[in-house]
């Protein structure tokens, strides 16, 4: 499977590894909730668009056309199109919060193109079951950080529905206020988030690794994106524009049961793992 | 052990009759020393608050303690409104008076302090200091836990402290939550008052009259702002009170919904106390805005006094198990000193007489001294032993306090021996 240059290849992962500054970035900047970070993450964002851009031109000129043949080229190229899209929109209207949003989803972008390329096998077997134990943590952690999100999002719903009727039944006495509700389950939520971006991660590596590019298909996995996906839009949506409520909450739900799918789906292991 | 609490309050007598009665702060300490001096009184405490006069004493049993009172203390005119509670009714009313379970608004705090007062200047005049001083003590801790193991305090009951409430629940914490109060009127700026002291950083008026506004600031540290940028203002503040005089509708749904966009979703309180309202009652229908108007605070108010007598329930319950142990206690202290004066009452008469016959029986053989000895011994045992194990099994009897007195007085036992 040699369809990129070697020295495309090698382009590919330094642009990777400038992203996961910036997707180090987003995730501090929801955990903290303060964004020092941003120049950093910013310049590196901007030199890692040019080496992106040589590394798919220098592809193009190996295969001797257009490199949107696979999976990972085309999304390779949709990353290469975000960065640049935020950089032009980020120069003419400086919306800092755009970031948070777009620094995963271009990082994750990247990991996925990355994966086309064959890599060594692991150096050894006991590197290769703490990667896997690593992984499984990561993602277990994160299911439990949006399972707590869910129970906040619930009571946050009852508390709510108790106020907005100004009748006050039990729940009103019992559960805690909103605000500390609402303030639970964006901290839950920010730590699962990034949880389950590095899960995702380590899962992608380790999946790439011992299977070639089969685990692609697998359900589990585009759960699993799917899952991120949703999270990403909710903590952005909360960052940008402070959404929150009712419907945040419903989506917090939603957002729960997607990620209990993800991980029952075929109890609990991937369905390449034999 | 002769407890008796004697009193009126403010389910017994008009506050005419209460004044009439309370014992002045100065002349708390004269009344408690005059009242230990009078024979048979060996402790006392003098609650005196504006709605119950109340006098806690011991006595010895013999003692009349309520006449001792009576005598000292010009209650005849109040006679008809006088209660009076002794032993375990005694105990149970100081746990549910400290608890705060007897007061006009039950589960009012400050009624623990003036007990905890009370019980100060007693012991500073040095007339507690024995098992009364341990029951109020022990009411002291009652009353704590009453507050930690119900909800009994935690629920406003007035309107300007519902909205406090209410901001709590919707915010958590008030800190960084500033009010604004738009019009004028006594209940906004009690609320904004209780608002201020609950944690909320600032508080800002506006008024048509921008007099008046600043006027009504100046009251309570708040900051005028100009009515015209009133809706600048609804962008950044939390927490709305509103009771202006106008006709209609001064806050629109439509306005508050291109505010929320503004506010980036920020919760918002807003309480209409005006009649005609200032707010459109649609506006609560918007995502995170809470609009509550004088007659939903007033709902709250009510649900919150029922939760309170559910709780109070909940306290009369853990307070009934407190006095069963105070009392368990107190006769665990009795029996003990009872059985051993009653011993020794007994040995000491028939010692007496053993030396009162001696000198008739003439010369005894050792062996002969010996029975006798066996046989007075034996008879006293005999006629001890009943009395004794039913004092042993009778402490825990709810009566047992009485049936410890009744002993005392058949074979005219002292206090204490």
């Amino acid at each position: 499977m040699v369809c990129m240059g070697e020295t495309s290849v090698f382009w590919l992962r330094v642009t990777l590894t400038l992203y996961s500054l910036g997707l180090g970035h987003a995730l501090l900047t929801v955990i903290r909730r303060r964004q020092r970070l941003f120049p950093v993450a910013l310049a590196s964002f901007a030199i890692a668009a040019v080496f992106h851009l040589v590394s798919i031109v220098e592809e193009g000129m190996t295969l001797g056309r257009f490199p949107v043949v696979n999976l990972h080229q085309s999304s390779s190229l949709i990353g290469l199109l975000i960065t640049v899209l935020f950089l032009i929109v980020y120069w003419r209207y400086k919306y800092e919060s755009l970031a948070v949003f777009v620094f995963p989803i271009v990082f994750v972008l990247t990991l996925i193109a990355s994966l086309g390329h064959p890599v060594q096998p692991w150096a050894s077997p006991a590197l290769r079951s703490s990667w896997l134990f690593l992984h499984v943590v990561l993602a277990l952690l994160g299911y439990a950080a949006l399972f707590l999100t869910c129970v906040a999002a619930v009571m946050y719903l009852i508390q709510e529905r108790e106020l907005k009727s100004k009748k006050p039944r039990a729940f009103y006495y019992r559960l805690p206020p909103l605000g500390t509700l609402d303030e639970m389950s964006y901290r839950t939520m920010a730590a699962g988030f990034a949880l389950i971006t590095l899960g995702l991660i380590t899962g992608s590596f380790w999946a790439f690794i011992e299977w070639g590019t089969r685990w692609v298909v697998d359900p589990k996995i585009i759960l699993a994106f799917v899952t991120w996906g949703i999270y990403l839009a909710m903590i952005f949506t909360r960052w940008t524009i402070g959404w929150r409520g009712r419907k945040a909450a419903y989506f917090a739900i939603a957002g729960s049961c997607c990620a209990a799918l993800t991980w029952m789906v075929d109890r609990g292991v991937h369905s390449f793992v034999p | 052990m002769n407890l008796l609490v004697l009193g009126l309050s403010h389910k017994t007598a008009p506050v005419e009759v209460r004044e009439r009665m309370a014992v002045p702060e100065e002349g708390l300490a004269e009344a408690l020393s005059s009242l230990v001096a009078q024979p048979g009184i060996a402790e006392a405490m003098i609650l005196s608050t504006c709605n119950r006069v109340e006098f806690a004493v011991r006595a010895e049993p013999e003692t009349d303690a309520g006449a001792v009172i009576r005598s000292l203390f010009p209650l005849d005119p109040a006679e008809r409104h006088l209660y009076q509670h002794a032993q375990r009714d005694a105990i149970r009313h100081l746990f549910r008076v400290a608890s705060s379970l007897d007061s006009m608004v039950v589960g009012e705090s400050q009624i623990l302090g003036q007990v905890k007062d009370a019980c100060a200047a007693a012991r500073a005049a040095g007339t507690l200091g024995g098992p009364l001083d341990e029951i109020l003590n022990r009411a002291l801790s009652v009353a704590k836990r009453v507050r930690t193991e119900t909800g009994i305090g935690q629920m406003a009951v007035s309107v300007s402290y519902v909205a406090v409430e209410l901001a709590r629940k919707i915010f958590g914490s008030l800190d960084g939550h500033t009010v604004l109060i738009l019009g004028s009127g006594k209940m906004s700026e009690l609320a904004a008052r209780h608002l201020r002291r609950s944690g909320a950083p600032a508080v800002f008026v506006a008024n048509r009259t921008w007099e008046r506004a600043v006027e009504m600031a100046a009251r309570f540290e708040g900051r005028p702002v100009p009515f015209e940028q009133l809706f600048e203002f609804l962008a950044h503040v939390d927490i709305v009170i509103s009771s202006t005089g106008a006709p209609g509708f001064l806050i629109t749904r439509e306005r508050v919904q291109s505010l929320m966009a503004a506010r980036k979703n920020r919760p918002m309180f807003l309480i209409d106390i005006a009649v005609p309202r200032d707010i459109d009652p649609g506006v609560n229908k918007i995502d995170n805005v809470f609009l509550y108007d004088i007659d939903d605070l007033e709902q709250v108010a009510d649900a919150n006094r029922r939760q309170r007598e559910r709780e109070a329930e909940r306290a009369e319950a853990i307070v009934e198990a407190e006095v069963d142990r105070a009392m368990a206690r107190l006769k665990a202290q009795d029996v003990t000193p009872t059985i051993a004066s009653l011993q020794a009452e007994l040995e000491r008469v028939r010692r007496a007489e053993i030396e009162r016959l001696r000198g008739r029986l003439g010369d005894l053989t050792p062996e002969q001294e010996q029975a006798i000895e066996t046989l007075t011994r034996g008879i006293v045992n005999k006629i001890a032993h009943t009395p004794i194990t039913q004092l042993k099994t009778l402490a825990s009897h709810p009566d047992g306090l009485h049936f410890i007195d009744v002993i005392r007085r058949v074979f005219n036992l002292k206090e204490n021996p």
